[in-house]
């Protein structure tokens, strides 16, 4: 029996299909997750999350949020998330570069901003980790 | 009767007002469309959240977590969104009507302009005022609402609440006062979420235990500000979307008054035209029979 898997975020529903096998990036290191998994609610880290239907492998990039798995619907909360093709590295690139700048340069700035630019650095570089598996 | 010059003066106006209230609309009408379908592109987020918390309140007995316990409010915070533009129709004022009515000590945290202006004439006591694009964009929100849960964690403010114009529909947008924190006991709490969130949030049939990782009382830890933060994303979204509804109507309303308004002048326009000729011919007529 498939699974579905659905990654939700603020601004959309990023991927809605049903799947074979889903690898999560948790923050206890990655999951795997198989039709007929017990009921699990786990911590999402910044990471790769990789789908397989059929013989066919997809990547995303996700950065913190939440996964729960009940029955055979896997469904993950995410503040970000992107598939590999919708990855622009150009503009990932000069993001992580201006966030990196900004990092390098305030030294102190509030912690919040400081976070955010964290994440933001993180985010990106998993992203192009995604991007560029492929080569 | 005015002067057939005056009254061209008047309609010249008068149609460049209807120009510009036109555009407007028009602006107005095309952003709440996004708007909308921004509000609308987070319900499903809204949902998986509120079913993740139902699944959780089942397993964790009542947590001494800090936005569960309800503590005595000595001073509350209060979040206000309004708009950063004026002429919205009667959108802020309500809003402001509402904060008149608070009397118990509080912190004031603004999005908009417009509310931060209120907030500095009432001379009410502002902490901080975050400026949302139209875009609004999560991180934007996110900035705030960190801000205020860390206060609230400080235990500079005991409550987090919202006012904000919700949006029911284009026509109707009501000026509402939103607990956020503290969340009450947990379960009350989830079967409420569920309920707003529409739709299916129940804990689904599978009843197989759950597996925290890495525990639930850190999921929950982690879960909740989480909650928080997209909490009040979701109203301030509801509220981009009252605004540009509100200011379509308003604009729509200027528009239809200028149309009347233009009629009217028009009407006026050419009896004063035909009595100037009606007299001038009496006048000729006159002359020719003294003649």
């Amino acid at each position: 029996m498939p699974l579905t898997l659905e990654i939700v975020t603020p601004e959309a529903r990023v991927y809605s299909d049903t799947i074979d096998t889903v690898v999560i990036p948790t923050v206890e290191g990655e999951v795997g997750i198989l039709p007929g998994h017990i009921p699990l609610l786990t911590q999402v880290a910044h990471g790769e999350l990789r789908v397989t239907k059929g013989n066919q492998t997809q990547w995303l990039a996700v950065s913190g949020g939440f996964a729960e798995v009940e029955g055979d619907r896997v469904s993950i909360l995410a503040e970000h998330a992107i598939t590999e093709e919708k990855i622009d590295e150009n503009a990932v690139e000069a993001a992580m570069m201006r966030a990196e700048q900004e990092l390098r340069v305030a030294k102190n700035i509030d912690p919040q901003q400081y976070e955010h630019l964290q994440s933001l650095v993180r985010y990106s570089g998993v992203q192009l980790a995604v991007k560029r598996r492929r080569r | 009767m005015a002067s057939t010059r005056e009254i061209r003066r008047r309609i010249k106006s008068v149609k460049n007002t209807r120009q510009i209230t036109k555009a407007m609309e028009l602006v107005a009408a095309s952003k709440m469309k996004k708007a909308q379908q921004l509000a609308l592109a987070g319900r499903p987020y809204s949902q998986l959240m509120a079913r993740m918390l139902a699944a959780l309140a089942d397993r964790v007995e009542e947590s001494q977590h800090p936005f569960l316990v309800e503590r005595p409010v000595k001073t509350r915070g209060i979040l206000l969104v309004t708009t950063d533009k004026g002429l919205a129709g009667p959108l802020n004022a309500n809003l402001f009507k509402l904060v008149m009515d608070i009397k118990t000590p509080a912190k004031y945290y603004v999005i908009g302009r417009k509310g931060s202006q209120f907030i500095a004439r009432t001379k009410r006591d502002m902490v901080a005022d975050f400026q949302v694009t139209d875009r609004a964009a999560f991180s934007e929100v996110k900035v705030a609402a960190e801000f205020m849960v860390k206060q609230y964690l400080e235990g500079v403010i005991d409550t987090i609440e919202v006012i904000y114009p919700r949006f029911t529909n284009t026509l109707v947008q009501e000026p509402t006062l939103r607990p956020v924190l503290p969340l009450g006991s947990l379960k009350d709490f989830v079967s409420q979420t569920s309920a707003t969130a529409g739709g299916d949030a129940r804990v689904a049939a599978d009843t197989r235990e759950i597996l925290f990782e890495p525990s639930a009382a850190q999921v929950l830890e982690a879960l909740l500000p989480f909650y928080v933060n997209r909490h009040l994303y979701q109203l301030v979204l509801s509220a981009k979307a009252s605004e540009h509804s509100a200011r379509m109507v308003a604009m729509k309303t200027a528009k239809d008054n200028a149309t009347k308004l233009l009629g009217d002048l028009t009407l006026e326009y050419n009896k004063a035209r035909q009595a100037a000729i009606t007299q001038e011919i009496l006048e000729i007529a006159a002359a020719q029979f003294a003649a």
